[in-house]
């Protein structure tokens, strides 16, 4: 992927984690829990957990956009 | 008689709210008069796994865990069923593992082996939770819009829905609480949730026999 789209989505998927409440965690399974500033902090790093709210983000989009939701 | 298999390994924040908003599927079984082993904590482990399948010969079985591609785990994480390995223990059965990917290959494989019916999701189940409310979690609003549709899938089999009717209900259920997230009455932090909902909803899969219904093995 180009690196500056790949840099566009990753700040959008952050202003998305960004609206999450703070006192909330998230369940990825057996990844574990993470806060909304770890996960901010995963997709800024591009790990595998931080690669998943990217993925996560790009296919919900991309449904709203085929208007499957 | 029917009977009923559930799995409820406790150790850490995911594992304790599966097991607790289980409670509630537990309650209908028991107002159902259906036999249940529920094998809670520690318990979750693969030999009494084996041994109740084996010995009652349950024909649902719910797994509440954690999972890959190729195994559901029970308590610590220990493997309860892993494709190439025990997958048959599933034969004839109906299973529903809330736990992430066994779908993806474990599911197919027990099919492959005999099971009626697999269903489960193909990549990683996500939810959203309050921490402040771990010692309540029924009162976490977060979790139950997720936990919710999930617990809408068992208690639909329970009634004895098919397999496919059963997981087309939850998926409905998902889709009514994703509309109520994207509703302009809900708040920017509670619409953030949808796509996490939407996630689970995409990935739960119903693998086999889709007529099959539990109670007619």
């Amino acid at each position: 992927m180009n690196k500056d789209i790949e840099e566009q989505i990753k700040k959008t998927v952050i202003a998305r984690l960004e609206v999450l409440p703070q006192d909330k965690k998230m369940s990825i399974g057996a990844s574990g829990e993470f806060s909304r500033d770890e996960l901010i902090e995963k997709v800024k790093l591009g790990d595998p957990i931080g690669k998943k709210m990217i993925q996560i983000e790009l296919d919900f989009l991309r449904s709203l956009k085929k208007g499957i939701i | 008689m029917k009977k009923i298999l559930i799995t409820r390994p406790e150790h850490d924040d995911t594992t304790h709210y599966l097991s607790n908003w289980c409670k509630k599927v537990i309650e209908v079984i028991d107002a159902k008069g259906i036999k249940l082993f529920d094998l809670h904590r520690d318990k979750a482990n693969k030999a009494e796994v084996a041994s109740i399948i084996e010995k009652q010969c349950p024909g649902l079985i719910i797994f509440n865990g954690h999972g890959d591609d190729n195994c559901v785990t029970g308590d610590k994480n220990e493997p309860l069923i892993e494709s190439g390995n025990n997958e048959s223990l599933l034969k004839d059965k109906i299973t529903y593992a809330v736990s992430c990917r066994s779908a993806k290959l474990l599911g197919p494989k027990s099919v492959a082996a005999g099971a009626k019916a697999y269903i489960g999701y193909d990549d990683d189940f996500v939810f959203v939770y309050s921490p402040d409310k771990i010692t309540k979690p029924f009162l976490d609003e977060s979790a139950k819009m997720f936990l919710e549709p999930s617990n809408e899938l068992i208690i639909s089999l329970i009634k004895g829905n098919s397999a496919e009717e059963s997981h087309r209900r939850s998926q409905e259920f998902f889709k009514d609480r994703m509309k109520r997230l994207l509703s302009s009455e809900s708040t920017p932090e509670e619409s953030s949730m949808a796509r996490y909902l939407w996630w689970d909803m995409v990935h739960q899969v119903c693998l086999g026999d889709q007529k099959a219904i539990f109670g007619d093995e």
